[in-house]
């Protein structure tokens, strides 16, 4: 675990790629991932880069890629799963591929045009049978009902009047008939009206089956309407009104059987229709099969090539412009499989790409290598802030007192036990597809399930100790207590004169009675493991809870932020700043250990130390606590002989630290830095005479000259070394110190929250049962169990939902704000960057939840 | 209304105000236009869009891209944000969202009754209207031979019918009276909106009442500067001018007299907003009066953003994202005629 405990150790190198194999090695570092890419050319926007012709090509090949993807699920062929990660291709592969792609797209537009084209031509000849239906009855209506036609008196009451006899007559009656959407029919009517004046007559009828529309492609309800008009001008007003509303204009018949010859017609040829554009989507089915084979690897072909596109943009060129030089980031660990992956890379080529690692000074990215055990851990502690580099990494020790605080707080093992076997299963599962895929609240769940594992876990320990299931004890090893030694009977009369023992009226009468652990017999010992379950019937459980809890998360608390100084030493040790420790660290660990130290150790003092005989003599460890600081002047019998000195002694331990906590870093530093100037006088007289002299600032010159560009690129990249700042440290210090001091204080306070959530947790379990398990059981046995189920029922729901959910969250809530506040704040800094290796890995995921998905 | 938008305009419009907030956010700022201007072709205009807010709006053109490709994809983007605002809007704003469209509705109108006055088909016409001003009855426009045709038969049920009352005339529809209508129809829009936002109160008004007011007097003086030379007589000119303005009454009437650029000038002094804009024209870097109109009403609604809960920062939003687009076809024009001296002509965004 040795790489959970500290990040991996960086170095930055830079890879000398010749430019014909650039693009190979960069593919094999790719698939491998072991490095992260520094962006040499901040300064070039993105279009003045090398590589940007080829990214457009790529975009270009994407483009395609999109569209092909696009038609093959608009047709419903499965996208066959393409093998695991296709590397990315060869550079003489690109072009035929680019050509592959180009052609079958502009076969497929071709197709896909022809096709829409045919399907157009069959909507429209389907339309012009519909109205050709539809208007048949329209004409006769429209004579016998309407009293336009009154010009025409012969015709009148002619019932068998078709509009042949109106051509006879010679009327100047137009007709335009079409189809129009549903949605303007109303409007066109209106503009009908008010453009004609009132000399149209429109008929329209709905059609009962919905058509497409061609140019949107929806499927909507249409109107079949017919316009008839007298007059050449208004017939112009008619079509252009038509064509405002897109209304799909037909020829109307003019006679009954042009009109059966249409009809005809036009079914022969939709028939024909139909038969061509099955043919061709048959054609199309095809063409788009046999593109879906290689679609899926050829999307990832793509990705990958232009990722290394972007990365090779990255890149400066030396002076040559023979090599590419790229600067990367890698793990020690990782070097020879860099190196590997770039003779890899330029094996086909006569000069090697080869890389030589250089000294850097700048802050490296941090990389903690993780399980997917460890993975959620380490995640917690990232939200809070990645750390920086080589840093005591608190994930290591998350692990185990992460899911401890969650459980102190949520200790109820019938919960714990359900918590984790939902744990259980996502981890069994964790390879089901399903689960991987899932919505945002079952991936959360999923992302943490180990998490909730070691916290159902641990939730099961605690409960155990609070001897808390479903809020109810159970009572394992049999109570420690007797109530049978209470009575008087039970002891010999001359033993009774002190004790109060009960008799029969006093049991019969009294509504409380009082056990006495003094009274021998009745106290035969503690209970093995964890609380003895008789505490649950008394009425002074709240009392004896609570006593023990907040000691517990007192003791506890201070435990886990001593820990965390502890390991502030370990960081002090690795960047070798041992005076931190001296001057730092340990002041920190005594203020701590003498105050809060000294206070666990009265309270653990006072549980051994007293027994049930001597309890009523012991002093109240908050007086004791509170007398420590104020030197009371009469003497109170404290815990042990010799209290006061040892009291005094941890006193003025504690205030001596507190100067030195304050001033000591500071003053070592100040020391420090005087004192070194004083040593290297002649250096300081030589830098003097450097910046005077001419001849050495020449000199200077040249040298720059002669160590030539890398000397140059480093000086850029050199952070400049920090002026030393008494004022500034001091005030650092000053707040850092009266930050740890007061924090002592109010985060010791803050560690209650364990006592205070596992109090709210217990009393909630125990509201619920009371208010609804006891209720289904009072009720006699007959109708009982009727009313049982449906009261599980609601109990399960609510356990679920208040219990595990909600105070689950609140609990979890509370122990990540006590890690990331208590405890990291007294060692950790947090201010690192990650480690994003150049990995082909984390592209493919991506592609398949944007495009396929 | 009560002067208090404060307490209850998050209700209804919190988001939206929200949203146009961060859509000005995204506006392109000094450091693009800069990248913008050094780009040597199309191409790589849209490489660096692409990193700005307009994203991959092109990603879907086939090559060769041309400035008009440019121009329909950024209308459309623009359109998408509209419709979306105006989809979401509660009244009054949804009212105030109508007005705004009036104008480019104007524009269609006119621009059409233009197509079929010169026998261009409707199609070609329709593909050059402004997306935001498109309503249904539009194609039909060119049925109608005189305004109180267009008005009866095509305008009547549209949001532009109230703006037809002062001009309603049985005059047949040629280049100049089209013209005429189109600044009456102005005209009476302006009034309205400014009547709209005056009644609307608050900061609505606060804001709006400007910035409509500097619109009005910028139409008026670009009609007296329009109109020099050509046969429309004083009385007439007088009456296009929108009197909602700073100008009214007594500027209006002295631009009606005015006869050459030096007297518009003249009449302009008068006034302390419009005389440092004249005094800017043609004395740096040969800037036309619209440039510097531009630029005035640029600032104005950036100003706009700095105060909330009001309509203004709407408008405001539609005005600099069109000022916006004006540079970005500008540049792109600059560049894929390779005339790159006046590139740099653009009006930044501040």
């Amino acid at each position: 675990m040795g790489s959970l405990f500290r990040s991996e150790s960086m170095c930055l190198a830079q890879l000398f790629l010749q430019s014909g194999t650039a693009y190979e090695c960069l593919s094999a570092l790719g698939e491998k991932g072991l490095v992260q890419f520094r962006d040499l050319n901040q300064n070039v926007s993105s279009f003045q880069r090398k590589f940007v012709g080829e990214v457009k090509r790529c975009e270009e090949l994407e483009r395609i890629l999109v569209y092909l993807v696009q038609e093959i699920t608009r047709v419903d062929i499965p996208l066959p799963e393409g093998e695991a990660s296709p590397p990315a291709p060869p550079l003489k592969q690109v072009l035929e591929m680019q050509e592959q792609l180009q052609k079958l797209e502009v076969e497929l537009r071709e197709v896909t045009k022809n096709k829409e084209k045919l399907r157009k031509n069959l909507l429209e000849l389907i339309e012009y049978t519909h109205m050709l239906r539809v208007t048949k009855t329209f004409v006769r209506r429209n004579v016998e009902f309407e009293p336009t036609y009154e010009e025409f008196p012969a015709l009148e009451n002619d019932s068998l009047l078709d509009y042949s006899c109106m051509q006879r007559l010679g009327a100047k009656l137009g007709f335009v008939s079409g189809l129009i959407q549903q949605g303007k029919v109303e409007a066109f009517e209106k503009m009908l009206w008010r453009a004609c004046k009132g000399y149209t007559i429109v008929t329209y009828a709905e059609l009962d089956e919905s058509l497409e529309d061609p140019e949107t492609g929806e499927v909507i309800k249409w109107y079949v309407f017919l316009i008839s008009f007298w007059g050449e001008q208004i017939g112009h007003k008619v079509k252009k009104i038509c064509d405002c509303y897109h209304c799909h204009i037909y020829p109307y018949p003019n006679t009954a059987e042009e009109r059966r010859e249409i009809q005809e017609g036009l079914n022969t040829r939709i028939q024909d229709l139909y038969t061509v554009l099955h043919k061709t989507e048959d054609y199309l089915r095809q063409v788009l099969c046999k593109a879906a084979e290689s679609v899926c690897s050829r999307v990832l072909q793509v990705k990958k090539m232009k990722a290394i596109y972007h990365m090779l943009n990255m890149c400066s060129f030396d002076v040559t412009n023979k090599c590419l030089i790229a600067e990367v980031w890698c793990p020690e660990a990782d070097l020879p499989g860099l190196r590997r992956a770039l003779e890899e890379g330029s094996s086909g080529a006569t000069i090697p790409s080869f890389m030589n690692t250089i000294p850097t000074k700048e802050a490296p990215p941090t990389l903690i290598r993780t399980n997917r055990f460890t993975e959620g851990f380490q995640n917690i502690v990232d939200a809070y802030g990645v750390g920086s580099y080589r840093e005591v990494n608190p994930a290591l020790f998350t692990i185990i007192t992460f899911p401890f605080l969650f459980a102190v707080m949520f200790g109820d093992f019938g919960h714990g036990f359900v918590m984790f076997l939902f744990a259980l299963l996502l981890v069994l599962n964790e390879n089901h597809p399903r689960l991987k895929q899932s919505q945002e609240i079952l991936r959360m769940f999923f992302n943490g399930r180990y998490i909730l594992l070691l916290m159902g876990l641990f939730s099961v320990y605690t409960g155990l100790i609070y001897n808390d299931c479903f809020s109810k004890s159970v009572n394992l090893f049999g109570s420690g207590w007797n109530i049978s030694a209470m009575y008087s009977s039970s002891h010999s009369p001359e033993k009774q004169g002190k004790m109060v023992l009960w008799n029969d009226s006093i049991v019969r009468h009294s509504k409380t009675l009082q056990l006495d652990p003094s009274i021998p017999g009745v106290f035969r010992g503690p209970y093995p493991f964890g609380i003895d379950p008789i505490w649950n019937l008394a009425t002074n459980r709240l009392t004896f809870l609570n006593s023990f809890k907040m000691k517990m998360s007192v003791i506890l608390g201070i435990i886990h932020m001593t820990f965390g100084v502890i390991l502030g030493i370990f960081n002090h040790l690795h960047f070798r700043k041992k005076f931190n420790i001296y001057l730092v660290s340990v002041p920190e660990i005594l203020f701590m250990l003498c105050i809060f130290g000294y206070l666990i150790f009265m309270i653990i003092y006072k549980w051994l130390a007293y027994s049930a005989e001597t309890s009523r003599e012991a002093p109240s460890i908050l007086i004791e606590f509170i007398n420590m600081f104020l030197f009371p002047a009469s003497e109170t019998h404290g815990l042990y002989p010799g209290q006061a000195h040892v009291q005094r002694l941890l006193l003025a331990l504690t205030v001596l630290a507190v100067p030195v906590l304050f001033l000591g870093k500071p003053l070592f530093l100040l020391w420090l830095h005087n004192g070194r100037s004083c040593f290297g006088v002649s250096r300081g007289g030589y830098t003097l005479v450097r910046k005077d002299s001419e001849e050495e600032v020449s000199l200077l010159g040249s040298q720059d000259i002669e160590e030539g560009n890398n000397r140059m690129e480093d000086g850029c990249r050199e952070v400049t070394c920090e002026e030393f700042n008494f004022g500034e440290i001091l005030m650092t210090q000053a707040i850092h110190s009266i930050e740890y001091c007061l924090g002592c204080i109010s985060n010791t306070a803050s560690y209650l929250r364990l006592w205070a959530l596992s109090l709210a947790h217990a009393q909630l379990s125990d509201v619920l049962w009371a208010m609804l398990m006891r209720v289904g059981l009072r009720v006699d046995t007959t109708y009982g169990v009727l009313l049982l189920l449906p009261v599980m029922a609601f109990f399960v729901v609510l356990t679920i939902f208040i219990l595990l959910i909600m105070e689950g969250l609140s609990a979890f809530l509370h122990a990540i704000r006590l890690h990331w506040v208590e405890f990291q704040n007294k060692f950790y800094v947090g201010a690192g960057t990650k480690f994003v290796p150049f990995s082909f890995s984390l592209l493919s995921s991506k592609f398949s939840n944007d495009d396929i998905a | 209304m009560l002067e208090t938008a404060e307490l209850y305009f998050n209700v209804d419009h919190g988001y939206l105000e929200g949203l146009v907030r961060g859509c000005k956010a995204n506006l392109l700022t000094q450091q693009d236009y800069i990248n913008l201007v050094q780009c040597e072709t199309l191409e790589d205009l849209k490489i660096h869009l692409q990193t700005t807010d307009y994203g991959n709006f092109l990603a879907n053109e086939t090559s060769p891209l041309t400035v008009s490709k440019i121009d329909t994809e950024m209308r459309k983007k623009l359109c998408r944000e509209f419709d979306y605002f105006r989809n979401h809007s509660l009244e009054p704003l949804s009212t105030f969202f109508t007005y705004m469209t009036c104008s480019y509705m104007i524009d269609n109108v006119v621009l059409l009754m233009n197509g079929a006055l010169q026998k261009k088909s409707v199609k070609e016409v329709l593909a050059k209207c402004h997306p935001l001003g498109r309503f249904t009855e539009m194609e039909a426009v060119n049925i109608a031979e005189t305004t109180s045709d267009l008005f009866n038969a095509v305008l009547v049920e549209t949001p532009l019918a109230p703006f037809f009352q002062d001009c309603m005339s049985e005059n047949t529809l040629d280049e100049l009276n089209i013209e005429l209508l189109r600044n009456k129809l102005y005209k009476s829009y302006l009034e309205a909106f400014y009547k709209f936002c005056k009644d609307h109160g608050d900061v609505t008004a606060e804001i709006m009442c400007p910035i409509l007011e500097f619109e009005a007097d910028r139409r008026a003086l670009i009609i007296t500067l329009n109109s020099f030379g050509t046969e429309l007589s004083k009385e007439d000119r007088e009456t296009l001018f929108p009197t909602c303005g700073k100008l009214y009454p007594e500027g209006l009437r002295l631009l009606a007299q005015a006869e050459d650029f030096d007297q518009m000038k003249r009449v302009a002094d008068n006034y302390g907003i419009y005389k440092p804009l004249f005094e800017a024209v043609g004395s740096s870097r040969g800037k036309t009066l619209e440039d510097v109109f531009y630029e005035h009403e640029v600032q104005m609604n950036v100003l706009a953003f700095n105060r909330q809960f009001h309509y203004g920062v709407f408008y405001a939003y539609v005005k600099l994202k069109e000022q916006e687009m004006r540079n970005i076809v500008w540049i792109a024009e600059c560049i894929s005629q390779r005339h790159r001296t006046k590139i740099n002509s653009y009006i930044p965004i501040l």
